[in-house]
C-alpha cells in the first residue's frame, strides 16, 4: 500500500490527523481535496481586482460598496467564508488605508484568497500598527507626510479590503483591462498601483 | 527565517504559492472540513490559532530564540488542541497512528 518515503514531522502529523478524523466519518478526502482547489486557484486577488476596477468605472456600484462591501462584491458572485462582514475602504490623495491582523491572520478571503507569508509575519503584524509609515517604506512605499495613514485591524469579526486609488493615465482603460493593473499588494495597502505607462517600461 | 526576509519578495506576488508545502494545503483543508461539516466554528478554531501565535509572539519578546516555527505549524497545533478538547481525537491517538504510518512503509522495505 505505501510507497516511497514514510512521512515525517508536520506532514507526519497532518496525515495521521487526517486519518482519524475519516475514519471517524468526519472528514471526507475529496471534499479535503476540492477545499485545497478552492483556495489554491479559484479564490484569489483577481476576484478583489474586478470589484476595484467596478468601483473606478460605475460610481453607483463604488456607493453600494463602500456603503456595505459583503452586499456589492455578492452582485458580481463573489461571497464565501470570511467574507461576510466585509468592509471597503477608499485610498484618496489624502487617506492611504493599510489592512493586518495583528493577531492572527484574518484577511478577506472572497476578495483575496487567503494572505501571503509576510502577512502572517510577526513583523507585519507587530509594526503594521506600531509604524505603518516606516513598515510601507520598506515596501517601497514612501508617503508625503500631508496623507493621513489608516490601519485597519481585522481581529474583529470585520475584514478589509482597500480599494486602491486608480492611476492617471487609465481614463480610457475598460473596466477589464483595468481589473488587469489591480495588484494584491495595493488592496492590503502596501503599495500603490502604478499607471500603465510606468508599467510597460519597467 | 528573519522577519525582514518575509517582507522580502513580496513584488512577486504572482509567482506566490498559496500554501508552502502540501501538509500546510491539508491542514488548513482539515480546518475547514472541520467547519464545513458543523463540527466547530472557524472562530473556535481562531480563538485557538490566536492562542498559539500569541505564545510565539511572546517568546520572541521575551528574547528566546525564534523556533522558526512557521505560521502552519502553529495552524496545526491550534487544530490538534481544538480536536482534543471536543473529545474527537486526543494527542494520544495521534502518536499512536503516526507509528502506524510509519510502519507501513518499513513494511514495504
Amino acid at each position: 500500500m505505501a510507497h516511497g518515503t514514510a512521512p515525517t514531522g508536520a506532514a507526519l502529523r497532518v496525515r495521521a490527523l487526517e486519518s482519524l478524523l475519516e475514519e471517524k466519518g468526519l472528514v471526507e478526502p475529496k471534499a479535503l481535496d476540492a477545499i485545497v482547489d478552492t483556495y489554491e486557484t479559484r479564490v484569489g486577488p483577481r476576484n478583489g481586482a474586478r470589484v476595484v476596477a467596478k468601483a473606478w468605472t460605475d460610481p453607483a456600484f463604488r456607493r453600494r460598496l463602500l456603503k456595505n462591501a459583503t452586499a456589492a462584491v455578492a452582485e458580481l458572485g463573489i461571497s464565501g467564508p470570511e467574507g461576510e462582514h466585509l468592509v471597503a475602504v477608499e485610498n484618496t490623495p489624502s487617506v492611504h488605508n493599510l489592512i493586518v491582523c495583528t493577531l492572527c491572520s484574518c484577511y478577506p478571503w472572497p476578495v483575496l484568497g487567503l494572505p501571503p507569508v509576510w502577512y502572517k509575519s510577526f513583523a507585519y503584524r507587530s509594526r503594521a500598527v506600531r509604524d505603518p509609515r516606516g513598515l510601507l517604506r520598506e515596501f517601497g512605499l514612501e508617503l508625503p507626510d500631508h496623507v493621513e495613514v489608516r490601519v485597519w485591524d481585522a481581529s474583529a469579526e470585520q475584514r478589509y479590503m482597500v480599494i486602491p486609488e486608480r492611476p492617471a493615465g487609465t481614463e480610457k482603460m475598460t473596466e477589464e483591462g483595468l481589473a488587469e493593473l489591480v495588484t494584491r499588494d495595493s488592496m492590503v495597502g502596501v503599495a500603490k498601483i502604478q499607471p500603465p505607462a510606468r508599467r510597460a517600461s519597467r | 527565517m528573519k522577519p525582514e526576509q518575509l517582507l522580502a519578495g513580496t513584488r512577486f506576488e504572482h509567482e506566490e504559492r498559496v500554501f508552502g508545502a502540501p501538509w500546510e494545503a491539508r491542514a488548513f483543508a482539515l480546518a475547514r472540513g472541520l467547519v464545513e461539516a458543523g463540527i466547530c466554528t472557524w472562530d473556535e478554531f481562531r480563538a485557538r490559532l490566536i492562542e498559539e501565535i500569541g505564545r510565539a509572539d511572546r517568546a520572541r519578546a521575551a528574547g528566546s530564540a525564534a523556533s522558526g516555527d512557521g505560521y502552519y505549524t502553529h495552524f496545526l497545533n491550534a487544530l490538534e488542541k481544538l480536536v482534543a478538547q471536543k473529545g474527537i481525537v486526543d494527542a494520544r491517538a495521534i502518536e499512536a497512528r503516526m507509528k502506524e504510518i510509519v510502519a507501513t512503509f518499513d513494511e514495504e522495505g
